[in-house]
């Protein structure tokens, strides 16, 4: 085809399928940003006892969860097998037996069904969900994109054009919460656990360290770990409401103030945030604050958009599939795939 | 009524088509390791041998092991995918039975090998039987020397087979009375996998593909540590 016959135009629908970690995904949406359906199975209460992800237990429940969360989008989406037009997969990054999973299932389909398919960077599916849930969101946008594996500023340019600004240069935000609330005997997941907690705790109680604040754009969060461990040996008398608070504040703080210097720099138009972390409650409310001060249009996608899910993957896949074209079916799966980064 | 048989369960991975007429067509690629990257255009690449279209097949046949983790998933994730697409039914036969299959005309009892890693193998006995072979021990995960005291207790000859036989040739055979099945017959294959699922349709024994089951033998890692901590 030539670049004026797109492979994608706004009737085409993707099946997208997302099974990068511990959520088995399928949604169906057409034309990149209707969602016509979006199932997640998510994982959690399996690998809770275990305190994390358990990269075996998770493919063994992705091979058993998926065909039927297919089965499910495409009868919520009302469609029959056959209607599908292209499916899409998240290749990258993630834990590689999971993803395999995902990438042979999808691979299978577009096989069966004679349809495209489409490898997605799952970091790029994030990106999307921003603007599945905001068609209008203005580019160049910044977007802080924070979970358990990944702590990033990144500069989204134009459709497929990034640039990446910062990352964290140990834990992930995500990480942080999920060690210090095991520490605190907060449970799994770290992040809701803490953010709960922090409710009824004091925010400035403790100044826990804002690390590499003034310096770039990059991340160090391994630092506050130790930082919140040490004050608690020290302090055994301080309530875990507060700790949990404080360390949220120092978190939420440097990560809302690079995100703000950092659109300032690039130009931005707009800002978002996205990734599992993107859920917890004060940062959604500082970072939408930040946005109005300082006068970018600012967007938090839904709570279910920012955790892993397949219709931002069957977004991403349409934007691909439309300036690309399709992947071969030789795709495999690479845990340590970076966004493809532009300038 | 035509078969597609995926099997992925050792370091070979391959795909074969074939009905009542035996095997049309298949494909075998050893020493890849690279399941999910060939599995794929493997399926498409038979079917054109086959001169058959996808949609004509009327069963998927997968190995579900024992075996190794990824490629097994990867072989019957691809299998239940393309049997819900199509709404046709699935039969899922063990590796080690694919194994025992080829070297059915022996007199002798069967050793069926599959390289575990971390030092261990998968094996069961068989013997044989009028049209095939019979297992006559439940699938077991040990270790080589395992395998080789469970052999020095069985009167009678044994001819092993599988790619865990050939890797522990030395400890495994060093025994009278058992010999080594040729390396070419190191891995089960798609044709093999064909046959039996042709045998097993003709009886109907199948399932829908969200009964097929990986036979995995061993636990995932933390939930073995998580048992001892708990003493469970
Ligand atoms: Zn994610």
């Amino acid at each position: 085809m030539t670049p004026t016959e797109p492979h994608a135009d706004a009737t085409t629908r993707v099946l997208g399928i997302e099974t990068s970690c511990d959520e088995t995904a399928a949604a169906v949406v057409t034309g990149g940003n209707d969602v016509r359906s979006s199932v997640v199975s998510s994982q959690v209460d399996i690998h809770a006892r275990y305190g994390g992800v358990v990269p075996e237990i998770a493919s063994r429940a992705h091979v058993d969860l998926l065909t039927p969360v297919i089965a499910q989008a495409l009868v919520e989406a009302g469609m029959a097998d056959g209607e599908v037009d292209a499916v899409a997969a998240t290749n990258g990054p993630g834990l590689v037996g999971s993803l395999l999973v995902g990438v042979s299932t999808a691979k299978a389909l577009a096989l069966v069904w004679g349809v495209p398919f489409v490898a997605v960077n799952h970091l790029e599916a994030h990106l999307y969900a921003t603007l599945l849930e905001d068609p209008s969101l203005e580019l160049p946008a910044l977007v802080l994109l924070v979970s358990g594996g990944h702590t990033l500023l990144i500069a989204m340019e134009d459709h497929g054009r990034y640039r990446l600004l910062g990352s964290t240069v140990d834990d992930a935000a995500g990480e942080a919460f999920d060690k210090v609330a095991r520490y605190l005997g907060l449970g799994y997941p770290g992040g809701p656990a803490i953010d709960r907690v922090a409710l009824d705790g004091d925010p400035t109680a403790i100044a826990f360290p804002r690390a590499m604040r003034g310096d770039g754009f990059d991340f160090s969060f391994s630092g506050l770990k130790t930082s919140v461990i040490n004050h608690v040996r020290k302090h055994p008398e301080a309530t875990t409401a507060d700790v949990a608070a404080s360390f949220q504040e120092a978190v939420v703080d440097t990560l809302v103030d690079k995100a703000r210097r950092a659109a300032r720099e690039m130009g931005a138009r707009s800002m978002c945030l996205g990734g599992g972390v993107a859920a917890n409650s004060v940062l959604r409310e500082r970072f939408l604050s930040a946005c109005v001060e300082d006068g970018f249009h600012g967007f938090l996608p839904s709570r279910a958009m920012c955790t892993d899910n397949a219709a931002m993957v069957a977004a991403a896949g349409w934007w691909r599939l439309r300036a690309d074209g399709p992947s071969p079916l030789d795709t495999g799966a690479d845990p340590n795939l970076r966004l493809p980064l532009a300038g | 009524m035509l078969i597609l048989g995926l099997e992925s369960a050792t370091a070979q991975v391959g795909c074969a088509i074939g009905g009542h007429e035996g095997v049309l067509a298949s494909a075998h690629s050893a020493r890849s390791k690279r399941h999910a990257e060939n599995l794929t255009p493997a399926i498409e690449f038979v079917c054109h041998q086959a001169r058959v279209e996808l949609a004509e097949i009327g069963c998927v046949a997968v190995d579900h092991g024992p075996g190794l983790f990824t490629g097994l998933r990867v072989g019957v994730a691809s299998g239940k995918a393309i049997a819900q697409a199509l709404r046709v039914p699935m039969i899922a036969v063990s590796s080690l039975d694919l194994l025992a299959f080829p070297v059915r005309f022996s007199n002798r009892r069967i050793a069926a090998v599959v390289d575990a890693r971390r030092s261990e193998v998968f094996w069961a006995f068989y013997r044989q039987v009028p049209g095939g072979v019979q297992r006559i021990t439940e699938p077991t995960v040990g270790s080589p020397d395992d395998l080789s005291a469970e052999l020095l207790a069985l009167p009678g000859d044994t001819l092993m087979v599988g790619d865990g036989a050939v890797r522990y040739a030395d400890q495994l055979s060093d025994q009278p009375g058992i010999e080594l099945a040729g390396a070419d017959l190191a891995h089960p294959s798609a044709d093999s996998l064909v046959q039996l699922a042709h045998a097993r349709a003709l009886r109907e024994e199948w399932v829908r593909p969200d009964e097929v089951e990986l036979l995995y033998l061993r636990k995932p890692d933390a939930e073995i540590n998580w048992s001892t901590r708990e003493g469970v």
